[in-house]
């Protein structure tokens, strides 16, 4: 299945090489030209000789991650976080290191020989340390060597009531969704870009977006959904299961409003549920692709996603379906005519 | 110029939904300009084609604004902010939306003043709920605090969007002139300037220009217990040194003075390194632009009055046009 | 990836290797901080004059001097950018009885500052010093308290009526050092972050002289990298080489440093690894090292690594960076620390690795 193959796959910011390789295969038949750039983002192009706007849709490969950048005398390895993991949830999780390399897991004191105000404190990445099992440092030189990244060893599976779990969602739902798009061979001009680098500053999408000057980029983004336990509805974000969320405005964005509203017509049109997302915070490809060159009209179509940036994440499948549907119909409209600047 | 200001003031325009404002703006330059168009991020641009180097003026026509981000049950609004707004500036006021709605802010009861955060916000526009409320705003409008410009005194005035209708206006005028002269000079009222020079930079990208002059608003610290800024109110236009974004080469900086000095105009120097302006976005586009930056002394800048001085805007607008004069010169 | 290397079949002339110390000292005496680097810059020109003619200066400030190799049309194009300005201060306002107050242009510690010796560039140069208070006027609980840069000041020592003429707002403030000559061939003093890099760069080209090479090599001094790493922003985008080389200090290992982010004085240049960093260049630097038994280090990097490369890799089209230097002690105070033998390495490691590269290598760079 697309979403456990491309969730399961190792892909730290810089270090997407398990992904791209994915990805390729996955795509064998859907390009008319596909190839990397000097960063590592893979292009996948139809239809390049067809009239009509260029259309990029982008969808970044990397995840957060760890990388190791010491080995303890004992064998324990220390580790520094690639992109934004907030250190609380690091704490008694398994990881795997490299593509397919030792698990090792990440544990801490017991909570027995914690005084009660150590237990009031969240760990810090420098009291955590990854262990692989082995005997001393020697020991584990053999498996590992600074420098080599890890994810979490999470498993894709689907969960309570047409739902989802595993890893990095955040942004392999937005692979997903783009390797769905593109399969479908729509009569559009279309490029596909998975990105490197977007959990470090969006920076594949910077080159990216130079690269492919399109005349419309829609970012494909797994993004944030913190609707459980009694949120307020002004903080949630997004709601899971309500559809895939258009931004409005986020870190790096703000929605160019004729397209927003083009859009949402289409999702309204094709009687596909749809949402805003209303959150400021976070942001996508989208950010540096429209400020490449003279300017990029665009927006972002989001796959909300709980427990974003954390080692088991949550998605709902009817929206990741209604999100292939939505960008599918996006497109065909604008291939159509059916968006004016 | 005290005119065309209040009316450009008027205009409710924060980052994003510039479209309005850009109409008017290039509508008072079509006249004299080759061609007047938006860009794909909102940015006016006029142009007069003409001899010599090309020179940019390029003025922000956005403002820190707020964002509709949810409606609630019964009607309220919630916001988020629209570039860096202190969210404590607006409570109790009214709010007014792009589209005329207006609304009253108000704030949760138990949050004290320093930890009230957009969060606690919302607007009441009248609306029992949610439908009534749906039906005249949306998610994703913007508006802003309002605050109609006074004349506080002689030529001092005070009120909402003075940062930056005054660069606007100032720009205008010395866009006509250097148009009136022939000149090879582009206007631009730049978008997005207000959540980071997003404009700035994929204009500078179009444009390419020899040179490229920013007006813009910087802090007076003139005031009691100001934060250390060595501008005063009415001591004349501050040639820019260095803001957050960028530092002005040496010769752009000694152009602008010597201008000024050649003309009679006594001059401040601004060095504000907590200023974010379009000077970096348009210095680092493409092998690089030359920038410069001609400043009017504001109060209270980022907060929703400002106080500036008409004789300081004036001698702005003399400032650049023996600026531009100078640079043709050099050729 | 193969090295034609006549260098080492050749041991290189001695009288050459550190011809560059006389130019680092000349360096370390320039004052040049961000948006101020012509007096610098005009030393650079002269140093990259004795290799070629080709220098440029772009709108920003950045030099360029072009050294062609033998590859002709569709030669490897390799930029290697080492920032000239140093951290500096902004004159931000004239107090009442001439009394100088500052602003950050770099990332000054303040509390390096304290009773420092400064050159104010105004119409005049001058110099002040750091005021501080003496222990005597000052309770233990104030001793405790690092100052902030909004509470120092700079004493012209003249009346604020002569200040005033001389002086004004956006003047450049630079630290006053002369370069001390420690042992082992170390030196000591202000903005060997990043002069230690331009000498590397020099020793560069002093090698490539006797090594051949395809590529054609750009040697940049950038600007403004104190100030948010600007210069190589426009640097990256004029220039669009295939490779570009980031020559940048890091930090050198003293007690109670983590054991990831200090490394050896004298033990060899470091070799930066990360996502800012191509596989491939990262990869070929390594190799280098180790055909040419050049002692090295490696730094581990999970982001930014705070140079040029941060920029340089994401300009126009992309490229692919590297990012080596020396480790120095006491990063951004004004007795900066490290190793000419560590320069005359690093350049040596640069020298050979350029002279390995050929189109072929180039062509690998896109292919994942």
């Amino acid at each position: 299945m697309l979403l456990k193959r491309l969730t399961e796959a190792a892909g730290p910011s810089g270090f997407e090489d398990a992904v791209r390789d994915l990805l390729r295969a996955e795509l064998d038949g859907a390009a008319d030209c596909m190839y990397t750039d000097v960063l590592g983002t893979l292009y996948v192009e139809q239809n390049r000789d067809r009239s009509g706007p260029l259309v990029m849709l982008d969808a970044h490969m990397d995840e957060v991650g760890l990388m190791v950048v010491h080995v303890e005398d004992n064998g324990l390895l220390r580790f520094r976080t690639i992109g934004g993991i907030d250190p609380r949830v690091l704490v008694s999780k398994p990881v795997r290191i490299g593509r397919d390399g030792p698990f090792g897991v990440i544990g801490s004191k017991p909570l027995h020989l914690q005084d009660g105000e150590e237990r009031k404190h969240p760990l810090s990445v420098d009291q955590l340390y990854i262990d692989i099992g082995a005997r001393d440092k020697d020991d584990a030189l053999r498996a590992v060597e600074p420098g080599d990244v890890a994810v979490f060893a999470t498993q894709y599976g689907e969960i309570g009531e047409n739902c989802a779990k595993a890893k990095s969602f955040d942004d392999r739902v937005g692979c997903a969704v783009l390797v769905e798009t593109l399969r479908r061979r729509l009569p559009a001009r279309l490029v596909g870009a998975f990105t490197v680098q977007e959990e470090i500053g969006l920076r594949g999408a910077t080159v990216a977006g130079h690269r492919v000057a399109p005349d419309i980029a829609i970012a494909l983004e797994g993004t944030v959904c913190a609707d459980p336990v009694g949120a307020p509805g002004h903080t949630r974000g997004t709601v899971l299961g309500a559809g895939p969320a258009l931004t409005v405005q986020d870190g790096q964005t703000l929605a160019d409003q004729r397209f927003l509203e083009f859009m949402m017509r289409v999702a309204r049109d094709q009687g596909i549920p749809f949402q805003l997302r209303q959150v400021k915070g976070g942001s996508n490809d989208f950010g540096a692709i429209h400020k490449t060159r003279a300017g990029v009209t665009g927006g972002g179509i989001s796959v909300p996603v709980r427990y974003i940036h954390a080692p088991a994440q949550i998605i709902s499948l009817e929206d990741y379906h209604n999100t292939i549907r939505l960008v599918a119909a996006v497109v065909e409209a604008i291939a159509e005519g059916g968006f004016a600047r | 110029m005290k005119e065309r200001i209040l009316e450009l003031a008027a205009i409710v325009a924060p980052s994003g939904s510039e479209r309005g404002i850009q109409d008017v703006l290039l509508g008072m330059v079509a006249d004299v300009a080759d061609e007047v168009r938006i860009d794909a991020l909102g940015n006016g641009i006029a142009r007069h084609n003409g001899q010599g180097p090309h020179i940019l003026l390029a003025a922000h026509a956005d403002e820190a604004g707020a964002m509709v981000v949810h409606i609630e049950d019964n009607g309220f609004l919630r916001l988020v902010s629209v570039g860096a707004l202190r969210p404590a500036t607006l409570v109790g006021r009214h709010l007014a939306f792009a589209n005329g709605v207006v609304g009253v802010v108000g704030a949760a009861h138990d949050v004290a003043d320093q930890d009230l955060g957009f969060e606690h916000l919302y607007v009441d526009i009248g609306a029992d709920s949610r439908t009534a409320a749906e039906a005249r705003v949306h998610v994703g409008l913007s508006g802003v605090v309002l605050e109609p410009v006074v004349e506080l005194a002689d030529g001092r005035l005070a009120g909402r969007a003075l940062d930056n209708r005054v660069g606007c206006a100032i720009a205008l005028e010395v866009f006509r002139t250097a148009a009136g002269e022939g000149r090879n000079v582009t206007l631009a009222f730049t978008a997005q300037s207000a959540v980071g020079a997003r404009g700035a930079k994929t204009l500078a990208y179009q444009l390419q220009p020899d040179l490229a002059l920013v007006i813009d608003a910087v802090p007076a610290g003139d005031m009691p217990g100001a934060a250390r800024l060595a501008i005063e109110l009415g001591k004349g236009p501050a040639v820019k040194i260095m803001d957050q974004t960028a530092i002005v080469p040496i010769a752009v900086k000694d152009l602008l003075t010597d201008s000024a000095a050649a003309a009679g105009i006594p001059v401040q120097y601004e060095v504000w390194p907590e200023g974010m302006t379009d000077a970096g976005s348009l210095q680092r586009s493409v092998d690089g632009v030359a920038v410069g930056g001609v400043s009017y002394p504001a109060r209270y800048v980022g907060g929703p009055s400002t106080v500036i001085d008409l004789a300081d805007v004036n001698a702005c607008v003399r400032l650049l046009q023996a600026a531009i004069r100078e640079r043709a010169s050099r050729v | 990836m193969t090295y034609d290397d006549p260098g080492q079949s050749r041991p290189t002339p001695t009288s050459t290797v550190g011809r560059h110390k006389a130019t680092l000292l000349q360096l370390l005496d320039s004052h040049a901080g961000p948006g101020f680097e012509e007096a610098i810059a005009d030393k650079v020109r002269a140093a990259l004059g004795a290799y070629t003619e080709d220098i440029r200066t772009d709108v920003m400030g950045n030099v360029i001097g072009v050294v062609r190799g033998s590859g002709g049309d569709g030669a490897p194009k390799v930029l290697l950018s080492a920032h000239m300005d140093e951290i500096a201060l902004v004159v931000s306002q004239i107090d009442d009885g001439g009394y100088l107050r500052v602003a950050q242009s770099g990332g000054f510690d303040p509390r390096t500052l304290v009773g420092q010796e400064v050159v104010v560039h105004g119409r005049e140069t001058l110099l002040g010093i750091v005021g501080s208070q003496p222990p005597h006027l000052t309770t233990p609980a104030q001793r405790k308290q690092a100052p902030t840069l909004e509470e120092l000041y700079i004493d012209l020592a003249m009346p604020e009526a002569r200040v005033r003429e001389r002086v004004r707002v956006g003047d450049r403030v630079t630290v006053a050092r002369e370069t001390l000559q420690l042992l082992n061939n170390r030196l000591s003093g202000k903005a060997l972050d990043n002069r230690t890099s331009l000498a590397i760069v020099l020793e560069c080209l002093e090698y490539l002289r006797q090594l051949r090479h395809e590529a054609d090599v750009y040697a940049a001094a950038s600007v403004q990298e104190e100030a948010g790493i600007r210069g190589a922003v426009t640097l990256g985008y004029g220039v669009q080489p295939d490779i570009a080389i980031a020559v940048d200090v890091t930090f050198a290992d003293m007690p109670g440093q983590a054991p990831d982010v200090g490394f050896e004085l004298g033990g060899g240049p470091v070799i930066t690894f990360g996502p800012n960093i191509h596989p491939k260049v990262f990869q070929g630097l390594r190799d280098t090292a180790v055909a040419n038994g050049i002692a090295f280090q490696i730094e581990l990097s999970q982001g930014p690594t705070g140079t040029d490369a941060w920029q340089l890799q994401i300009a126009g089209m992309g490229m692919a960076t590297g990012v080596v230097g020396i480790p120095i002690r006491y990063m951004h105070g004004s007795v900066e620390t490290g190793s000419y033998d560590d320069i005359v390495a690093c350049g040596r490691l640069l020298a050979h690795y350029i002279a390995g590269l050929s189109r072929t290598d180039v062509e690998a760079l896109t292919c994942y």
